[in-house]
Protein backbone atom coordinates (compact mmCIF):
# COMPACT_ATOMS: atom_id res chain seq x y z
CA UNK A 1 0.00 0.00 0.00
CA UNK A 2 2.82 2.07 0.79
CA UNK A 3 3.96 1.45 -2.90
CA UNK A 4 0.89 2.80 -4.31
CA UNK A 5 0.90 6.09 -1.99
CA UNK A 6 4.15 6.79 -3.49
CA UNK A 7 3.26 6.25 -6.67
CA UNK A 8 -0.03 8.10 -6.58
CA UNK A 9 1.94 10.83 -4.82
CA UNK A 10 4.52 11.16 -7.43
CA UNK A 11 1.93 10.95 -10.65
CA UNK A 12 0.16 13.51 -8.67
CA UNK A 13 3.29 15.75 -8.55
CA UNK A 14 4.15 15.48 -12.36
CA UNK A 15 0.56 15.98 -13.06
CA UNK A 16 1.31 19.51 -11.62
CA UNK A 17 4.77 19.22 -13.28
CA UNK A 18 3.79 18.41 -16.93
CA UNK A 19 7.48 19.66 -18.31
CA UNK A 20 9.21 16.81 -16.27
CA UNK A 21 6.64 13.86 -16.76
CA UNK A 22 7.64 14.74 -20.38
CA UNK A 23 11.62 14.59 -19.07
CA UNK A 24 11.25 11.87 -17.65
CA UNK A 25 9.82 10.20 -20.11
CA UNK A 26 12.51 10.84 -22.70
CA UNK A 27 15.29 10.00 -21.21
CA UNK A 28 13.49 6.65 -20.20
CA UNK A 29 13.07 6.42 -23.87
CA UNK A 30 16.99 7.20 -24.25
CA UNK A 31 17.79 4.17 -21.25
CA UNK A 32 15.24 1.62 -22.40
CA UNK A 33 16.68 1.91 -25.94
CA UNK A 34 19.84 0.19 -25.04
CA UNK A 35 18.50 -1.86 -21.97
CA UNK A 36 15.70 -3.19 -23.31
CA UNK A 37 17.44 -5.08 -25.69
CA UNK A 38 18.16 -8.56 -24.79
CA UNK A 39 21.89 -8.38 -26.46
CA UNK A 40 23.26 -5.90 -23.60
CA UNK A 41 23.10 -9.03 -21.26
CA UNK A 42 25.94 -10.58 -23.32
CA UNK A 43 27.91 -7.22 -22.89
CA UNK A 44 27.89 -7.04 -19.34
CA UNK A 45 25.67 -9.49 -17.93
CA UNK A 46 22.25 -10.17 -17.58
CA UNK A 47 20.74 -7.53 -14.45
CA UNK A 48 21.51 -4.87 -17.52
CA UNK A 49 18.61 -6.10 -19.55
CA UNK A 50 15.49 -4.93 -18.50
CA UNK A 51 12.36 -5.75 -20.31
CA UNK A 52 10.43 -3.01 -21.31
CA UNK A 53 6.78 -4.39 -21.35
CA UNK A 54 7.11 -5.50 -17.42
CA UNK A 55 8.92 -2.05 -16.90
CA UNK A 56 6.35 -0.01 -17.88
CA UNK A 57 3.78 -1.20 -15.80
CA UNK A 58 5.66 -0.78 -12.69
CA UNK A 59 5.63 2.24 -10.68
CA UNK A 60 8.77 3.47 -11.28
CA UNK A 61 8.48 3.88 -14.50
CA UNK A 62 6.22 7.15 -14.01
CA UNK A 63 9.50 8.77 -11.97
CA UNK A 64 11.80 7.50 -14.45
CA UNK A 65 15.25 5.98 -14.61
CA UNK A 66 17.25 8.70 -13.10
CA UNK A 67 15.48 9.29 -10.22
CA UNK A 68 16.50 6.26 -8.84
CA UNK A 69 20.14 6.22 -10.52
CA UNK A 70 20.94 9.46 -10.15
CA UNK A 71 24.83 9.43 -10.99
CA UNK A 72 23.79 8.74 -14.80
CA UNK A 73 24.93 11.37 -17.03
CA UNK A 74 24.38 11.76 -20.91
CA UNK A 75 27.75 10.77 -21.87
CA UNK A 76 26.78 7.12 -20.13
CA UNK A 77 28.13 4.65 -20.40
CA UNK A 78 31.42 6.55 -21.85
CA UNK A 79 31.57 8.67 -18.78
CA UNK A 80 33.36 6.18 -16.74
CA UNK A 81 30.69 6.45 -14.23
CA UNK A 82 29.32 3.65 -12.33
CA UNK A 83 25.43 4.40 -12.03
CA UNK A 84 24.78 5.12 -7.90
CA UNK A 85 21.50 3.01 -7.01
CA UNK A 86 19.11 4.83 -4.68
CA UNK A 87 18.13 2.30 -2.10
CA UNK A 88 14.10 1.67 -1.53
CA UNK A 89 13.73 3.25 2.08
CA UNK A 90 14.58 6.64 0.89
CA UNK A 91 11.32 6.41 -0.87
CA UNK A 92 9.87 3.10 0.81
CA UNK A 93 10.41 4.30 4.39
CA UNK A 94 7.10 2.92 6.16
CA UNK A 95 7.59 -0.42 4.30
CA UNK A 96 11.30 -0.77 5.38
CA UNK A 97 10.01 -0.04 8.93
CA UNK A 98 7.29 -2.38 9.03
CA UNK A 99 9.83 -5.00 7.14
CA UNK A 100 12.91 -4.56 9.24
CA UNK A 101 10.94 -5.36 12.36
CA UNK A 102 10.03 -8.43 11.23
CA UNK A 103 10.91 -12.23 11.18
CA UNK A 104 12.16 -12.77 7.21
CA UNK A 105 14.30 -8.85 7.41
CA UNK A 106 17.48 -10.74 7.78
CA UNK A 107 16.90 -13.26 5.19
CA UNK A 108 16.13 -11.46 2.10
CA UNK A 109 16.84 -7.87 1.08
CA UNK A 110 13.87 -6.07 -0.95
CA UNK A 111 15.66 -6.40 -4.42
CA UNK A 112 15.57 -10.50 -3.31
CA UNK A 113 11.67 -10.89 -3.54
CA UNK A 114 10.85 -7.57 -5.62
CA UNK A 115 12.51 -6.72 -9.13
CA UNK A 116 12.50 -3.07 -8.91
CA UNK A 117 12.14 -2.95 -12.85
CA UNK A 118 9.24 -5.12 -12.87
CA UNK A 119 7.57 -4.64 -9.39
CA UNK A 120 3.46 -4.75 -9.47
CA UNK A 121 1.20 -3.99 -7.01
CA UNK A 122 -0.09 -7.32 -5.31
CA UNK A 123 -3.64 -6.86 -6.98
CA UNK A 124 -1.97 -6.75 -10.36
CA UNK A 125 0.34 -10.26 -9.14
CA UNK A 126 -1.08 -13.58 -9.26
CA UNK A 127 -0.92 -15.42 -5.71
CA UNK A 128 0.56 -18.27 -7.58
CA UNK A 129 3.53 -15.97 -8.63
CA UNK A 130 4.06 -14.86 -5.09
CA UNK A 131 4.11 -18.30 -3.91
CA UNK A 132 6.65 -18.85 -6.67
CA UNK A 133 8.83 -15.92 -5.32
CA UNK A 134 8.38 -17.82 -1.73
CA UNK A 135 9.57 -21.15 -3.25
CA UNK A 136 12.42 -19.84 -4.32
CA UNK A 137 14.10 -19.89 -0.85
CA UNK A 138 11.20 -22.41 0.55
CA UNK A 139 11.15 -25.12 -1.34
CA UNK A 140 7.37 -25.95 -2.06
CA UNK A 141 7.52 -29.83 -0.93
CA UNK A 142 9.47 -29.26 2.03
CA UNK A 143 6.77 -26.65 3.14
CA UNK A 144 4.39 -28.85 2.43
CA UNK A 145 6.32 -31.68 4.55
CA UNK A 146 6.66 -29.39 7.33
CA UNK A 147 2.80 -27.46 7.89
CA UNK A 148 1.55 -31.65 7.50
CA UNK A 149 3.03 -31.97 10.76
CA UNK A 150 0.12 -29.96 12.37
CA UNK A 151 -1.98 -29.05 9.21
CA UNK A 152 -4.37 -31.08 7.70
CA UNK A 153 -4.00 -31.25 3.88
CA UNK A 154 -0.94 -29.25 4.16
CA UNK A 155 -0.73 -29.80 0.29
CA UNK A 156 -3.76 -28.52 -0.27
CA UNK A 157 -3.75 -25.60 2.06
CA UNK A 158 -0.52 -24.15 0.49
CA UNK A 159 -2.10 -24.58 -2.85
CA UNK A 160 -5.16 -22.15 -2.39
CA UNK A 161 -3.31 -19.96 -0.29
CA UNK A 162 -0.64 -17.24 -1.18
CA UNK A 163 1.71 -17.70 1.81
CA UNK A 164 1.49 -14.39 2.92
CA UNK A 165 -2.29 -14.85 3.68
CA UNK A 166 -0.94 -16.37 6.78
CA UNK A 167 2.67 -15.45 7.55
CA UNK A 168 1.91 -11.83 7.39
CA UNK A 169 0.03 -9.34 9.05
CA UNK A 170 -1.90 -8.76 5.92
CA UNK A 171 -5.91 -8.01 6.57
CA UNK A 172 -9.29 -8.34 4.61
CA UNK A 173 -9.57 -11.42 2.63
CA UNK A 174 -11.31 -12.08 -0.46
CA UNK A 175 -11.24 -15.48 -2.81
CA UNK A 176 -9.56 -14.51 -6.31
CA UNK A 177 -10.27 -17.17 -9.00
CA UNK A 178 -7.49 -17.23 -11.57
CA UNK A 179 -8.30 -19.22 -15.17
CA UNK A 180 -6.15 -22.42 -15.41
CA UNK A 181 -5.38 -24.50 -17.97
CA UNK A 182 -3.90 -27.81 -18.75
CA UNK A 183 -0.64 -27.75 -19.92
CA UNK A 184 0.99 -30.08 -22.05
CA UNK A 185 -0.47 -32.25 -24.25
CA UNK A 186 -1.30 -35.19 -22.27
CA UNK A 187 -5.03 -36.01 -21.44
CA UNK A 188 -4.17 -35.28 -17.10
CA UNK A 189 -1.42 -32.99 -17.70
CA UNK A 190 -1.20 -29.90 -14.56
CA UNK A 191 -3.26 -27.12 -14.57
CA UNK A 192 -0.98 -23.82 -14.73
CA UNK A 193 -2.42 -20.01 -14.47
CA UNK A 194 -3.07 -18.97 -18.42
CA UNK A 195 -1.31 -16.47 -19.60
CA UNK A 196 -2.78 -14.12 -22.07
CA UNK A 197 -1.89 -15.50 -24.84
CA UNK A 198 -3.07 -19.08 -24.25
CA UNK A 199 -6.69 -17.21 -23.75
CA UNK A 200 -6.28 -15.61 -26.85
CA UNK A 201 -5.99 -18.06 -28.12
CA UNK A 202 -9.48 -19.25 -27.00
CA UNK A 203 -11.59 -16.69 -27.86
CA UNK A 204 -12.45 -16.07 -31.61
CA UNK A 205 -12.07 -12.86 -33.32
CA UNK A 206 -10.31 -9.74 -31.32
CA UNK A 207 -12.64 -10.36 -28.10
CA UNK A 208 -10.90 -9.11 -24.66
CA UNK A 209 -9.83 -12.10 -22.78
CA UNK A 210 -12.19 -11.04 -20.24
CA UNK A 211 -15.32 -12.02 -22.58
CA UNK A 212 -14.42 -15.54 -22.10
CA UNK A 213 -16.58 -15.68 -18.68
CA UNK A 214 -17.70 -11.69 -18.73
CA UNK A 215 -19.69 -12.81 -21.85
CA UNK A 216 -22.00 -9.35 -21.69
CA UNK A 217 -18.71 -7.36 -21.79
CA UNK A 218 -20.16 -4.97 -18.58
CA UNK A 219 -17.12 -5.32 -16.46
CA UNK A 220 -18.58 -7.16 -13.76
CA UNK A 221 -19.26 -11.05 -13.90
CA UNK A 222 -22.64 -12.35 -12.81
CA UNK A 223 -23.54 -15.72 -11.31
CA UNK A 224 -25.00 -16.81 -14.40
CA UNK A 225 -21.83 -16.22 -16.35
CA UNK A 226 -19.91 -17.57 -14.07
CA UNK A 227 -21.85 -21.24 -14.05
CA UNK A 228 -22.03 -20.92 -18.10
CA UNK A 229 -18.18 -20.78 -17.89
CA UNK A 230 -17.70 -23.39 -15.25
CA UNK A 231 -20.14 -25.71 -16.87
CA UNK A 232 -18.25 -25.60 -20.46
CA UNK A 233 -14.74 -25.24 -19.19
CA UNK A 234 -13.61 -28.94 -18.52
CA UNK A 235 -14.00 -29.28 -21.77
CA UNK A 236 -11.45 -26.86 -22.71
CA UNK A 237 -9.21 -28.34 -20.14
CA UNK A 238 -9.25 -25.19 -18.35
CA UNK A 239 -10.96 -24.92 -14.24
CA UNK A 240 -10.93 -21.58 -12.19
CA UNK A 241 -8.40 -21.59 -9.31
CA UNK A 242 -9.83 -20.09 -6.14
CA UNK A 243 -7.25 -18.60 -3.55
CA UNK A 244 -7.67 -16.99 -0.72
CA UNK A 245 -6.29 -13.37 -1.09
CA UNK A 246 -5.51 -10.33 1.58
CA UNK A 247 -6.49 -6.94 0.36
CA UNK A 248 -4.59 -5.30 2.48
CA UNK A 249 -0.95 -6.73 1.89
CA UNK A 250 1.75 -5.77 4.74
CA UNK A 251 5.41 -6.37 4.93
CA UNK A 252 5.32 -7.82 8.65
CA UNK A 253 6.54 -11.20 7.91
CA UNK A 254 5.58 -13.50 11.23
CA UNK A 255 4.07 -16.21 12.73
CA UNK A 256 1.13 -15.25 13.96
CA UNK A 257 -0.62 -17.13 16.94
CA UNK A 258 -3.96 -17.11 15.62
CA UNK A 259 -3.09 -18.47 12.37
CA UNK A 260 -2.81 -22.04 14.87
CA UNK A 261 -6.28 -21.88 15.33
CA UNK A 262 -8.44 -23.09 12.06
CA UNK A 263 -10.88 -21.51 13.05
CA UNK A 264 -9.14 -17.94 12.14
CA UNK A 265 -10.22 -19.11 8.12
CA UNK A 266 -12.54 -21.64 8.52
CA UNK A 267 -15.16 -20.50 11.35
CA UNK A 268 -15.05 -17.19 9.02
CA UNK A 269 -18.53 -18.30 8.42
CA UNK A 270 -20.53 -17.23 5.09
CA UNK A 271 -21.03 -14.27 5.42
CA UNK A 272 -17.29 -13.57 5.06
CA UNK A 273 -17.39 -15.56 2.26
CA UNK A 274 -19.54 -13.23 -0.02
CA UNK A 275 -16.55 -10.95 -1.76
CA UNK A 276 -14.95 -12.79 -4.80
CA UNK A 277 -12.90 -11.52 -8.05
CA UNK A 278 -11.93 -13.45 -11.37
CA UNK A 279 -8.55 -11.67 -12.49
CA UNK A 280 -7.75 -12.13 -16.06
CA UNK A 281 -4.17 -11.87 -17.04
CA UNK A 282 -3.28 -8.89 -19.22
CA UNK A 283 -0.56 -8.88 -22.41
CA UNK A 284 2.20 -7.59 -19.95
CA UNK A 285 1.68 -10.20 -17.28
CA UNK A 286 -0.07 -8.73 -14.62
CA UNK A 287 -3.53 -9.24 -13.89
CA UNK A 288 -6.73 -7.37 -13.98
CA UNK A 289 -9.40 -8.02 -11.47
CA UNK A 290 -12.79 -8.30 -12.20
CA UNK A 291 -15.68 -8.48 -9.30
CA UNK A 292 -18.03 -11.53 -9.37
CA UNK A 293 -22.05 -10.95 -8.24
CA UNK A 294 -22.05 -11.60 -4.17
CA UNK A 295 -22.23 -15.40 -2.95
CA UNK A 296 -20.35 -17.40 -6.17
CA UNK A 297 -17.92 -19.57 -3.56
CA UNK A 298 -21.47 -20.28 -1.64
CA UNK A 299 -23.34 -21.74 -5.19
CA UNK A 300 -23.73 -25.09 -4.50
CA UNK A 301 -22.81 -26.90 -7.92
CA UNK A 302 -21.42 -24.37 -10.47
CA UNK A 303 -20.38 -20.78 -8.78
CA UNK A 304 -17.01 -22.40 -8.13
CA UNK A 305 -16.48 -25.68 -8.43
CA UNK A 306 -13.26 -26.56 -7.25
CA UNK A 307 -12.91 -24.08 -4.28
CA UNK A 308 -14.87 -25.20 -0.93
CA UNK A 309 -13.36 -23.71 2.53
CA UNK A 310 -14.44 -26.46 5.04
CA UNK A 311 -16.97 -24.33 7.46
CA UNK A 312 -16.93 -21.18 5.68
CA UNK A 313 -18.41 -21.87 2.12
CA UNK A 314 -21.00 -24.31 2.93
CA UNK A 315 -24.54 -23.32 0.80
CA UNK A 316 -27.24 -22.57 3.36
CA UNK A 317 -30.21 -23.77 1.10
CA UNK A 318 -28.03 -27.11 1.09
CA UNK A 319 -27.76 -27.03 5.14
CA UNK A 320 -31.76 -26.44 5.17
CA UNK A 321 -32.47 -29.76 3.12
CA UNK A 322 -30.21 -31.50 5.52
CA UNK A 323 -31.81 -30.44 8.65
CA UNK A 324 -35.02 -31.19 6.71
CA UNK A 325 -33.97 -34.84 6.06
CA UNK A 326 -32.83 -35.22 9.95
CA UNK A 327 -36.29 -33.90 11.15
CA UNK A 328 -38.14 -36.06 8.77
CA UNK A 329 -36.26 -39.09 10.93
CA UNK A 330 -36.69 -37.25 14.13
CA UNK A 331 -40.57 -36.58 12.92
CA UNK A 332 -41.34 -40.00 11.60
CA UNK A 333 -40.24 -41.32 14.82
CA UNK A 334 -42.51 -38.78 16.73
CA UNK A 335 -45.22 -38.93 14.81
CA UNK A 336 -45.15 -42.84 15.04
CA UNK A 337 -44.48 -42.79 18.48
CA UNK A 338 -47.43 -40.70 19.15
CA UNK A 339 -50.17 -42.69 17.21
CA UNK A 340 -48.26 -45.61 18.66
CA UNK A 341 -49.06 -44.28 22.15
CA UNK A 342 -52.24 -43.39 21.69
CA UNK A 343 -53.59 -47.20 20.09
CA UNK A 344 -51.36 -48.89 22.89
CA UNK A 345 -54.62 -50.95 23.84
CA UNK A 346 -55.30 -51.96 20.62
CA UNK A 347 -52.45 -54.28 21.30
CA UNK A 348 -52.95 -55.18 24.68
CA UNK A 349 -56.08 -56.48 23.72
CA UNK A 350 -53.62 -59.50 21.90
CA UNK B 1 -20.14 -66.38 24.10
CA UNK B 2 -22.74 -69.05 24.08
CA UNK B 3 -21.71 -72.49 22.33
CA UNK B 4 -25.10 -72.72 20.69
CA UNK B 5 -24.65 -72.62 16.59
CA UNK B 6 -26.41 -70.15 14.92
CA UNK B 7 -29.61 -72.11 14.23
CA UNK B 8 -29.96 -73.16 17.72
CA UNK B 9 -33.86 -72.83 19.21
CA UNK B 10 -33.69 -73.37 23.05
CA UNK B 11 -36.19 -73.35 25.61
CA UNK B 12 -35.35 -70.68 28.22
CA UNK B 13 -36.67 -71.19 31.82
CA UNK B 14 -39.86 -69.09 30.96
CA UNK B 15 -42.84 -71.43 30.20
CA UNK B 16 -43.49 -70.07 26.67
CA UNK B 17 -40.50 -68.26 25.36
CA UNK B 18 -38.20 -69.73 22.93
CA UNK B 19 -34.86 -68.06 22.08
CA UNK B 20 -33.02 -68.14 18.44
CA UNK B 21 -29.28 -67.03 18.04
CA UNK B 22 -29.80 -64.37 15.55
CA UNK B 23 -27.21 -61.92 15.82
CA UNK B 24 -23.36 -63.82 15.52
CA UNK B 25 -20.81 -62.11 17.45
CA UNK B 26 -18.85 -60.56 14.51
CA UNK B 27 -22.00 -58.67 13.61
CA UNK B 28 -22.61 -57.09 16.82
CA UNK B 29 -19.21 -56.29 17.09
CA UNK B 30 -19.30 -54.70 13.79
CA UNK B 31 -22.27 -52.95 14.90
CA UNK B 32 -21.84 -51.45 17.54
CA UNK B 33 -18.18 -49.78 16.50
CA UNK B 34 -19.94 -48.81 14.06
CA UNK B 35 -22.62 -47.19 16.11
CA UNK B 36 -20.14 -45.04 18.07
CA UNK B 37 -18.32 -44.49 14.80
CA UNK B 38 -21.36 -43.29 12.88
CA UNK B 39 -22.40 -41.19 15.89
CA UNK B 40 -18.88 -39.47 16.35
CA UNK B 41 -19.29 -38.55 12.55
CA UNK B 42 -22.35 -36.73 13.08
CA UNK B 43 -21.58 -34.91 15.98
CA UNK B 44 -17.85 -34.02 14.90
CA UNK B 45 -19.81 -32.85 11.30
CA UNK B 46 -22.19 -30.74 12.74
CA UNK B 47 -19.09 -28.86 14.29
CA UNK B 48 -16.63 -29.74 10.78
CA UNK B 49 -19.98 -27.27 8.86
CA UNK B 50 -20.89 -24.65 11.86
CA UNK B 51 -18.08 -24.04 12.95
CA UNK B 52 -18.81 -20.50 14.30
CA UNK B 53 -22.21 -21.94 16.20
CA UNK B 54 -20.66 -25.32 17.54
CA UNK B 55 -17.91 -25.81 19.29
CA UNK B 56 -18.08 -29.27 21.59
CA UNK B 57 -14.42 -30.74 21.23
CA UNK B 58 -12.50 -27.34 21.57
CA UNK B 59 -10.88 -26.63 18.59
CA UNK B 60 -11.37 -27.31 14.69
CA UNK B 61 -8.73 -29.33 14.32
CA UNK B 62 -10.06 -31.26 16.98
CA UNK B 63 -13.00 -31.95 15.44
CA UNK B 64 -11.63 -32.67 11.94
CA UNK B 65 -9.23 -35.11 13.35
CA UNK B 66 -11.83 -36.90 15.04
CA UNK B 67 -13.85 -36.94 12.13
CA UNK B 68 -10.87 -38.02 10.06
CA UNK B 69 -10.46 -41.09 12.61
CA UNK B 70 -13.98 -42.55 13.01
CA UNK B 71 -14.73 -41.97 9.11
CA UNK B 72 -11.60 -44.09 8.22
CA UNK B 73 -12.43 -46.99 11.27
CA UNK B 74 -16.15 -47.11 10.03
CA UNK B 75 -14.70 -47.54 6.42
CA UNK B 76 -12.33 -50.38 7.72
CA UNK B 77 -15.05 -51.99 9.40
CA UNK B 78 -17.75 -51.35 6.47
CA UNK B 79 -14.95 -53.30 4.24
CA UNK B 80 -14.60 -56.52 7.12
CA UNK B 81 -18.71 -56.21 7.23
CA UNK B 82 -18.85 -56.46 3.13
CA UNK B 83 -15.88 -59.18 3.21
CA UNK B 84 -18.00 -61.25 6.01
CA UNK B 85 -21.06 -61.34 4.54
CA UNK B 86 -19.68 -61.75 0.90
CA UNK B 87 -17.26 -64.16 1.26
CA UNK B 88 -17.43 -65.98 5.11
CA UNK B 89 -20.83 -66.18 5.17
CA UNK B 90 -22.19 -65.44 1.43
CA UNK B 91 -25.68 -64.48 2.25
CA UNK B 92 -24.99 -61.05 1.50
CA UNK B 93 -27.42 -60.90 -0.97
CA UNK B 94 -30.37 -62.73 0.26
CA UNK B 95 -30.66 -61.35 3.57
CA UNK B 96 -29.93 -57.68 1.88
CA UNK B 97 -31.44 -57.26 -1.81
CA UNK B 98 -35.37 -58.16 -1.82
CA UNK B 99 -36.79 -61.04 -3.58
CA UNK B 100 -39.44 -60.75 -6.57
CA UNK B 101 -41.88 -62.31 -3.27
CA UNK B 102 -40.31 -58.82 -1.45
CA UNK B 103 -40.84 -56.73 -4.32
CA UNK B 104 -44.60 -57.82 -5.09
CA UNK B 105 -46.45 -58.40 -2.08
CA UNK B 106 -43.44 -57.94 0.95
CA UNK B 107 -42.92 -54.51 1.43
CA UNK B 108 -46.22 -53.41 0.69
CA UNK B 109 -47.49 -55.68 3.42
CA UNK B 110 -44.58 -54.55 6.08
CA UNK B 111 -45.61 -50.53 5.24
CA UNK B 112 -49.36 -51.40 5.42
CA UNK B 113 -48.20 -52.93 9.22
CA UNK B 114 -46.23 -50.31 9.97
CA UNK B 115 -48.88 -47.75 9.26
CA UNK B 116 -52.00 -48.90 9.85
CA UNK B 117 -52.28 -53.02 11.41
CA UNK B 118 -49.74 -51.87 14.19
CA UNK B 119 -51.96 -49.17 15.09
CA UNK B 120 -54.98 -51.67 15.65
CA UNK B 121 -53.32 -54.53 17.17
CA UNK B 122 -52.48 -56.90 13.95
CA UNK B 123 -49.24 -59.19 14.33
CA UNK B 124 -46.71 -58.22 12.34
CA UNK B 125 -46.58 -60.36 8.46
CA UNK B 126 -42.53 -61.18 9.27
CA UNK B 127 -40.85 -63.13 11.33
CA UNK B 128 -36.60 -63.10 11.57
CA UNK B 129 -34.71 -65.50 11.39
CA UNK B 130 -31.10 -66.24 10.80
CA UNK B 131 -31.19 -66.52 7.35
CA UNK B 132 -34.24 -64.09 6.86
CA UNK B 133 -33.57 -61.56 9.48
CA UNK B 134 -35.08 -58.87 8.30
CA UNK B 135 -38.45 -58.00 7.02
CA UNK B 136 -38.99 -56.52 3.27
CA UNK B 137 -39.34 -52.88 4.56
CA UNK B 138 -35.34 -54.00 6.34
CA UNK B 139 -33.68 -55.03 3.14
CA UNK B 140 -34.70 -51.95 1.27
CA UNK B 141 -33.42 -49.59 3.74
CA UNK B 142 -30.46 -51.52 4.52
CA UNK B 143 -29.61 -52.12 1.00
CA UNK B 144 -29.93 -48.77 0.72
CA UNK B 145 -27.72 -47.54 3.24
CA UNK B 146 -25.10 -49.85 3.37
CA UNK B 147 -24.91 -51.21 -0.51
CA UNK B 148 -25.53 -47.70 -1.81
CA UNK B 149 -25.33 -44.59 0.47
CA UNK B 150 -22.51 -46.13 2.87
CA UNK B 151 -20.35 -46.96 0.03
CA UNK B 152 -20.86 -43.42 -1.59
CA UNK B 153 -20.35 -42.20 1.83
CA UNK B 154 -16.97 -43.43 2.06
CA UNK B 155 -15.91 -42.49 -1.13
CA UNK B 156 -16.70 -39.18 -1.45
CA UNK B 157 -15.13 -38.57 2.52
CA UNK B 158 -11.54 -40.86 1.12
CA UNK B 159 -12.32 -37.85 -1.87
CA UNK B 160 -12.23 -34.90 0.51
CA UNK B 161 -9.58 -36.41 2.78
CA UNK B 162 -7.41 -36.24 -0.11
CA UNK B 163 -8.18 -33.19 -2.03
CA UNK B 164 -4.84 -32.58 -3.62
CA UNK B 165 -3.93 -35.85 -4.51
CA UNK B 166 -7.29 -36.89 -5.83
CA UNK B 167 -7.97 -33.55 -7.47
CA UNK B 168 -8.49 -35.55 -10.89
CA UNK B 169 -10.47 -37.94 -9.80
CA UNK B 170 -12.56 -35.20 -7.89
CA UNK B 171 -12.97 -33.29 -11.02
CA UNK B 172 -14.02 -35.82 -13.07
CA UNK B 173 -17.26 -36.85 -10.90
CA UNK B 174 -17.92 -32.98 -11.11
CA UNK B 175 -15.68 -31.16 -8.78
CA UNK B 176 -15.05 -30.88 -4.80
CA UNK B 177 -18.45 -28.79 -3.99
CA UNK B 178 -20.14 -31.65 -5.47
CA UNK B 179 -18.43 -34.44 -3.84
CA UNK B 180 -18.68 -32.11 -0.31
CA UNK B 181 -22.62 -31.59 -1.12
CA UNK B 182 -22.86 -35.47 -1.07
CA UNK B 183 -20.93 -36.04 1.99
CA UNK B 184 -23.39 -33.74 3.66
CA UNK B 185 -26.87 -34.81 2.47
CA UNK B 186 -25.65 -39.03 2.68
CA UNK B 187 -24.60 -37.96 6.25
CA UNK B 188 -27.73 -36.54 6.89
CA UNK B 189 -29.68 -39.66 5.96
CA UNK B 190 -27.63 -41.43 8.59
CA UNK B 191 -28.61 -39.45 10.87
CA UNK B 192 -32.46 -39.78 10.27
CA UNK B 193 -32.00 -43.43 10.21
CA UNK B 194 -30.14 -43.05 13.46
CA UNK B 195 -33.28 -41.88 14.85
CA UNK B 196 -35.91 -44.06 12.91
CA UNK B 197 -33.62 -46.99 13.64
CA UNK B 198 -33.39 -46.35 17.22
CA UNK B 199 -37.14 -46.06 16.97
CA UNK B 200 -38.43 -49.08 14.98
CA UNK B 201 -36.21 -51.23 17.01
CA UNK B 202 -38.09 -50.35 20.21
CA UNK B 203 -40.75 -52.04 18.19
CA UNK B 204 -40.60 -55.25 19.63
CA UNK B 205 -42.82 -56.90 22.20
CA UNK B 206 -41.24 -55.43 24.76
CA UNK B 207 -39.26 -51.74 24.43
CA UNK B 208 -36.31 -53.52 24.39
CA UNK B 209 -36.84 -56.62 23.07
CA UNK B 210 -34.80 -56.42 19.65
CA UNK B 211 -31.83 -54.48 21.47
CA UNK B 212 -30.81 -57.72 23.71
CA UNK B 213 -29.91 -59.83 20.37
CA UNK B 214 -27.71 -57.11 18.98
CA UNK B 215 -26.14 -56.97 22.28
CA UNK B 216 -26.36 -60.71 23.05
CA UNK B 217 -27.01 -62.61 19.97
CA UNK B 218 -30.34 -64.10 21.12
CA UNK B 219 -33.67 -63.19 20.26
CA UNK B 220 -36.60 -64.24 22.18
CA UNK B 221 -39.27 -65.06 19.88
CA UNK B 222 -42.49 -64.54 21.43
CA UNK B 223 -45.56 -66.73 20.43
CA UNK B 224 -49.16 -65.80 20.05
Amino acid sequence: MATLRSAALVLSILSIFPMAALAAEKSEDACIDCHGDKNISGKSGSHLFIDPAQYKKTSHSVIGCTSCHESVTVNHPNDGIRPSRATCKECHSPVHQEYAASLHANNAACADCHNPHAVKPPMLTSARDMNAMCAKCHETAKMVTTHAKWLPQADLHIDALPCITCHTGSQNYVITMYVEKRMGTKAHSDFKVASYDELTQLIPGDKDVKSLIDTNGDNFISLAELRSFNRNAKNDDMRLWGMMTPEKVTHSYQILDNRWDCTFCHASGPRAMQTSFVAFPDKSGTFTRMAVEKGAVLDVLYGTPDFYMMGSTRSTALSIVGGLIILGGMGFAGVHGTLRFLTRKNRKEH
Amino acid sequence: MSTHTENTVHESHAEHAEYIYLTPMPVRIWHWINALGIVTLCVTGIQIRFPEYVNIFGTYKAAIRLHNTAGITVAIFYAIWLGYYLIVKGNLFKLYVPNTYDIKMGIFRQVLFYFYHFFKGGPSPHHATPDDKFNPMQKVAYMGLMLVLMPLVILTGILILNVAPLREMIMLLGGLKIMVSAHFLIACCFCAFLFVHIYLATMGHTMLAHFKPMWDGWEEVKHH
